[in-house]
């Protein structure tokens, strides 16, 4: 299966890519891993004249901790951040996450953090052949304006299935994005569009630099639910931070967030508040939050995943019920 | 057992022969065959699953630089038909009836421009109402597949009745009953399919093509060569490493004959290859089914009737999926001794996707259906799992109700085996479950056509070595060992003396195909009756030269001798140039002819089908998470008489390979079809497993000796898949007390089953 | 067109390639190297599998041009000039890691790469590292076999 036609740059420095990225915002791709981008150009999904590939850029591959940080380039290969200590202590969420995707050969080695956040949302009906598309009506994501994973709907119901993430929202992660003109920080929760077409508030001579994850001493876990052990997406799955509160025995701040459900992962605003000031031990009220995010979350439930809704749905409060213990025991033993 | 007494070669775990070329990267498949002057075909496949083909513009993609050819339905004679049914046109004319019909055809002097030019294909279709539902397609006011048939329902005579079933039923102390869904399920050949015609300057066919029956394939193409108009020539099949076949080779598709016309019409050599997407919508699945099944016994649990009825989809067109009854009627009529036995199945045309044959041939979906019933059946009255299996078991000797002689019988052992590594019946622990089910597969042949032979050509040089040419088909599983061990055991020699040329029509006798387990029975008979030939003259000449008779003389480890008698020994190459270097001298050559004693199934489906039958029992330990609904495999065991192991290496390979594919039917394959199109046509939506989701399997061999098979030899290619659905339904079952009916068993069926029940307690 | 320079299986190699061939493109359909398989073209089955700069990736996925510089081995690349198996894949041989031999080199070459790396791998990591290469004939069991067997002669001094 070959590719289609482009033109190849492969920048050295951020500066040159940047500049690049500004001179062809509008017909360029970014290249990191490629584990994404090159099967999505195969299925004739994007076809971009120009590449810009990441990979002489070693600048942007690290990751380092200051005062109340964790910092990893977007460049970074999953694998370094599997075997990162640092992440692993810290940031539990994100080294289970990256453990989840792909298999070794495939992610592990090739794929980066930055292209598993900046991954295209998928779905069912999408992300098919071109001869699958070719014989019916294009889809809003596919040019067209009608959805197949929800009828009547005006606009793409694609899921974001990265597990990077939903870790990483949980972790409260913020993204650092650099254009040729600008700078900026932004949260991971502010980070999505609504629209599954397009699902990253992101300007297209932007380029994803570095990921920040606040240290604050929380525990935080990342559960999903796939059908095998490798090359799987998540069904559905739910990262979690728990901080204690100065006693060590109460919850002082929750994050909870489900992914492969809506066009982003879902923060669930009110499920986390409702642990504020709970015991580590008050599995009733993981129970209740869970319940809850999963009605929260089902609103956004469609046809997207190979999985009916309804089991979608029920694991979602299964997930988060087991990642609130699994971050709750951690707390507790730390 | 005398019989069963060490050899030399038989019975030794030597590496598949291929295996060094291989692991090297040397073999070539036909991905890697590249011919002088080759130029690629493609196909365009339809837009719709039910649609009339208005018009058909090529004018835009024959213009297009480097086209050479491009046809139509137009193009293809009307007498070129696939299919046993021969329903199914290479490239459809005037209407497509499932999303896989191929419309036109392109050969380009490279992939990409094939590619192009079909893109540039402009169809005008016309949408007709598809049919998707077999049971709805049975309705007299269902659209018509072909208006030609008048009906959906094929004309198939899958239908048997032995003994009294319904007096049976009445005298039944107990009786279950239930409905099982099977679903598509496809081969998942790692090496995608693909084929080369040329002709030659004659009008001679040579293809090389991914086949597992070179001599039925032959015929194929010879009729499609007549079709064309092309009478009195010749065809030659050769079959290139292949990789994987598991029954996905066992009929021509339309790819090989659009090949053919492709290469005829623009007299270049015209490759097809399948991509990964092709492979999976545009080659057949496993058949799926729907069955109704009602099971009894008397109050002390032995088998008094079994009634079952299936609805087959039959998808559009009529490959082999369509004759899996035949196959799925003996552990209908013969897994346990049952007297009453009826069984119907219904073939019905949808514009789905049409089935094929795959490993087990409709065994494995026969066998889910009766195991599962059997526990239920066991539960209902009152009796241990594993003693009703007993009890009913099969035995040497027995002649089921549809006329199998069972000759050797080790289902006894087999269930002692398995009871032997796995408690099946031991307390547990919550959500950990077991199950036990067993099979009966054909393990001596089978006669589904009308010969079910295989020849052999041996030929011996001057140096000891043996050239022996064989009809059977090596896709991996071990044929080629398999001859080789048999040839070089009987005529005293080592395994790399031996060379086994396979799959080229040409050089090769007549075989009836890779199939039905029938290798290691079928070519290794032919292969041990050709070295018989070759030695009894061997014996002759070093009788003459000994001064001994013939039956004093011993071959054996290249050397020829009479035991006991330092004198009269000799290697045997020596011997070779003495006998070809005389006055008068002989070149030691032979052929045979097997095929074996079986009979083609009457009208009234009885007949003793193969020579010999295989025996097992699996028996599995599962956890089931209650709160997913998953299950996970934590320990197999699967059992099998085979008569003996000619290779036990290989053997276990076949198990353990064959085991897993049974557990992704049970767990987690399904080709996903919505309104006849493919919704998961690659690795990532189709489940198969990974290395990360591999269990260990104990794979107890229970040796037989088998009087007819070679040195007591019986099939063993299919039988792994077969119980594993079932013993992993019953170990679900017994885990968490919910019975799934419908394959796969995922995840989220497993937890609705939960939540139904919960509900009602 | 671009012109790389890469060590391949030991050899200094200078190719003009195009910017769209992915790397299992250059070995397979320019250079002739056949060993390396296309199963899918996705980077869903590992068939494909080759090692650069000691990690093993999916060919399908990775650009020729990125094969500027680095050290590639392919399954070509593994037994010795004298027609010598390297261990693993005499492992392999023994062991029934192979019957269609189809995700064969993928196989071997990501064992390689693993083992190359963490020459005492346990089970899991056998499995996690193999868990992208997909094999419908064995069960995995016997593959599993093949490179444990083939860790413990490496193991032992065993190199060839």
């Amino acid at each position: 299966m070959r590719l289609p036609q482009f033109n190849y740059t492969g920048p050295d420095t951020l500066e040159k890519a940047l500049d690049l990225l500004s001179a062809h915002a509008q017909d360029a791709k970014i290249l990191a891993g490629g584990t994404d981008l090159l099967v999505r150009m195969k299925k004739g999904l994007i076809a971009p004249k120009f590449l810009i590939s990441l990979k002489a850029l070693n600048e942007l591959s690290y990751i380092k901790k200051d005062k109340n940080a964790i910092r990893i380039g977007a460049r970074t290969c999953l694998a370094d951040i599997i075997a990162s200590d640092l992440v692993q202590k810290e940031a539990t969420a994100l080294s289970t996450a990256c453990e989840k995707v792909g298999s070794a050969t495939i992610q592990h080695f090739r794929g980066t953090i930055g292209g598993n956040i900046l991954q295209d949302n998928r779905c069912f009906h999408y992300n098919q052949s071109a001869f699958h598309r070719s014989g019916r009506q294009a889809c809003h994501k596919d040019g067209g304006k009608i959805c197949y994973a929800r009828d009547e709907s005006d606009r793409c119901n694609s899921t974001c299935q990265s597990d990077g993430a939903t870790a990483l929202m949980a972790l409260g992660a913020k993204l650092v994005l650099v254009s040729k003109a600008n700078e900026r920080t932004v949260a991971l929760t502010d980070f999505y569009t609504t629209d599954g077409i397009m699902p990253f508030a992101m300007e297209p001579q932007e380029l994803l630099k570095e990921i920040v994850i606040p240290v604050e001493g929380g525990k935080s876990s990342y559960q999903r639910l796939a059908y095998r052990s490798a090359i799987d997406y998540p069904i559905v799955c739910a990262g979690v931070l728990l901080k204690a509160s100065a006693k060590k025995d109460t919850i002082d701040d929750a994050r909870i967030v489900v992914g492969a459900m809506g066009r982003s992962p879902l923060f669930l605003n009110q499920e986390s508040s409702s642990l504020k000031g709970k015991l580590f031990t008050d599995t009733a009220a993981f129970q209740k939050a869970a319940d809850s995010s999963m009605n929260s979350a089902a609103t956004f439930a469609v046809h997207n995943v190979g999985a009916t809704l309804e089991y979608r749905c029920a694991m979602v409060s299964e997930m988060v019920f087991r990642a609130l213990q699994e971050a709750a025991a951690a707390a507790s033993k730390a | 057992m005398n019989e069963l007494k060490e050899l030399s070669i038989v019975g030794k775990r030597i590496p598949k022969l291929d295996a060094a070329k291989k692991a090297m990267g040397r073999a070539e498949y036909i991905q890697d065959i590249k011919l002088p002057g080759m130029v690629y075909g493609k196909i365009l496949y339809s837009k719709y699953a039910h649609a009339n083909i208005v018009k058909i513009d090529t004018s835009r993609a024959k213009a297009l630089p480097g086209v050479l050819c491009i046809l139509t339905g137009d193009d293809v004679p009307k007498k070129m038909k696939m299919g046993f049914y021969k329903d199914n046109p290479p490239l459809k004319k005037g209407k497509v009836c499932s999303f896989r019909d191929e419309v036109a055809a392109v050969a380009a002097t490279t992939p990409e421009i094939a590619k192009k030019a079909l893109d540039m294909i402009e169809i005008q279709y016309e949408e007709l109402p598809g049919i998707f539902d077999p049971e709805k397609a049975m309705q007299p006011d269902s659209p018509l597949v072909h208006d030609y048939h008048k009906t959906n329902v094929l004309n198939l005579p899958w239908k048997l009745h032995y003994g009294d079933v319904e007096k049976a039923e009445k005298e039944s102390a107990f009786v279950v009953e239930e409905r099982f869904t099977t679903q598509w399920v496809t081969h998942c050949c790692l090496g995608t399919s693909g084929a080369i015609a040329l002709f030659d300057s004659n009008n001679n066919l040579t293809i090389h093509t991914n086949t597992q029956i070179p001599s039925l394939a032959q015929k194929d193409f010879l009729e499609s060569l007549k079709a064309m108009g092309i009478e009195n020539k010749r065809v030659r099949v050769i079959k290139p490493i292949i990789g994987g076949g598991f029954g996905s080779k066992l009929d021509s598709y339309a790819y090989e004959h659009v090949a053919i016309l492709l290469a005829h019409a623009c007299r270049r050599p015209v490759k097809i290859q399948f991509d990964r997407v092709e492979e999976f919508k545009a080659t057949s699945t496993r058949q799926p089914t729907i069955i109704y099944i009602k099971q009894g016994c008397d109050k002390n649990g032995k088998l008094t009737f079994r009634d079952m009825r299936m609805v087959l989809d039959n998808g559009a067109y009529t490959s082999w999926g369509a004759t899996t009854p035949s196959v799925m009627m003996m552990p209908i009529t013969s897994l346990y001794r049952v007297e009453n036995v009826r069984y119907e199945a219904k073939c019905v045309y949808t514009n789905n996707t049409y089935s094929q044959a795959f490993r087990g041939y409709g065994n494995p979906q026969a066998t889910f259906a009766i195991e599962s019933t059997l526990d239920m059946l066991a539960e209902k009255a009152g009796i241990d799992r594993v003693q009703i299996r007993r009890l009913n078991r099969n035995q040497p000797g027995d002649v089921t109700p549809q006329g199998f002689k069972i000759s050797s019988c080790g289902l006894s052992e087999c269930i002692d085996a398995v009871e032997k590594e796995m408690v099946i019946n031991g307390p547990k622990e919550k959500g950990i479950g077991y199950g036990i089910a067993s099979l009966i597969h054909v393990g001596g042949g089978a006669r589904i056509y009308k010969s079910d032979g295989c020849g052999a050509i041996l030929k011996m040089d001057d140096y000891g070595k043996v050239d022996i040419f064989t009809g059977g088909t090596d896709m991996g599983q071990g044929m080629d060992n398999i001859t080789a061990q048999i040839v070089a055991e009987e005529l005293g020699l080592l395994v790399e003396d031996i060379n086994v040329v396979h799959s080229d029509t040409d050089v090769c006798p007549w075989d009836v195909g890779a199939h039905a387990s029938r290798s290691t029975f079928v070519a290794g008979n032919a292969a041990l009756g050709a070295a018989k030939k070759v030695k009894a003259v061997i014996l002759e000449e070093a009788a003459k030269t000994f001064g001994v008779s013939p039956d004093q003389i011993v071959m054996k480890a290249r050397n020829i001798f009479v035991p006991g008698d330092a004198e009269k020994t000799m290697t045997i190459d020596k011997l070779l140039r003495k006998v070809h270097f005389s006055p008068q001298g002989k070149m030691l050559m032979a052929d045979y002819f097997y095929d074996p004693d079986n009979e083609n199934m009457g009208k009234d489906m009885k007949g003793n089908m193969s020579v010999t039958y295989a025996f097992g029992a699996h028996g599995v330990k599962v956890k089931v998470d209650e709160e997913t609904g998953k299950v996970t495999v934590l320990d197999y065991v699967a059992a099998h008489d085979v008569g003996r192991a000619i290779n036990p290496l290989l053997l276990e390979g076949q198990v353990y390979g064959g085991v897993l594919m049974g557990l992704g039917y049970a767990l987690t394959e399904e080709v996903v079809v919505r309104d006849g199109k493919t919704m998961n046509a690659n690795f990532r939506d189709y489940k198969l497993f990974t290395a990360k989701d591999a269990i260990k399997i104990k794979a107890p061999v229970v040796e037989t000796y088998d009087e007819f098979g070679p040195f007591g030899a019986k099939g063993i290619g299919e039988p792994g898949c077969v119980p594993t659905a079932p013993a992993i339904a019953n170990a679900v079952y017994d885990a968490v007390g919910v019975r799934i009916t419908t394959l796969p068993i995922t995840p989220e069926k497993v937890l609705a089953a939960l939540m139904e029940k919960k509900k009602n307690h | 067109m671009t012109i790389i320079n890469f060590k391949l299986n030991g050899d200094q190699i200078e190719y003009e390639i195009k910017d769209h061939w992915t790397l299992l493109h250059l070995l397979r359909e320019e250079m002739g190297l056949i060993g390396t398989k296309e199963g899918c073209g996705n980077g869903e089955c590992g068939a494909c599998t080759v090692i650069v700069d000691k990690l093993a990736i999916n060919s399908c996925l990775y650009l020729a041009v990125d094969a500027d510089r680095k050290t590639i081995e392919t399954i070509e690349g593994l037994a010795s000039t004298d027609g010598k198996l390297h261990p693993l894949q005499q492992s392999f041989v023994d062991n029934g890691g192979i019957q269609c031999g189809f995700c064969s080199p993928g196989m071997i070459m990501s064992s390689k790469a693993l083992l190359d790396s963490n020459p005492n791998a346990s089970e899991e990591e056998v499995k996690h590292a193999l868990a992208g290469n997909i094999c419908r004939c064995t069960g995995y069991v016997q593959i599993l076999e093949s490179v444990e067997a083939a860790k413990k002669h490496m193991a032992g001094g065993g190199q060839s």
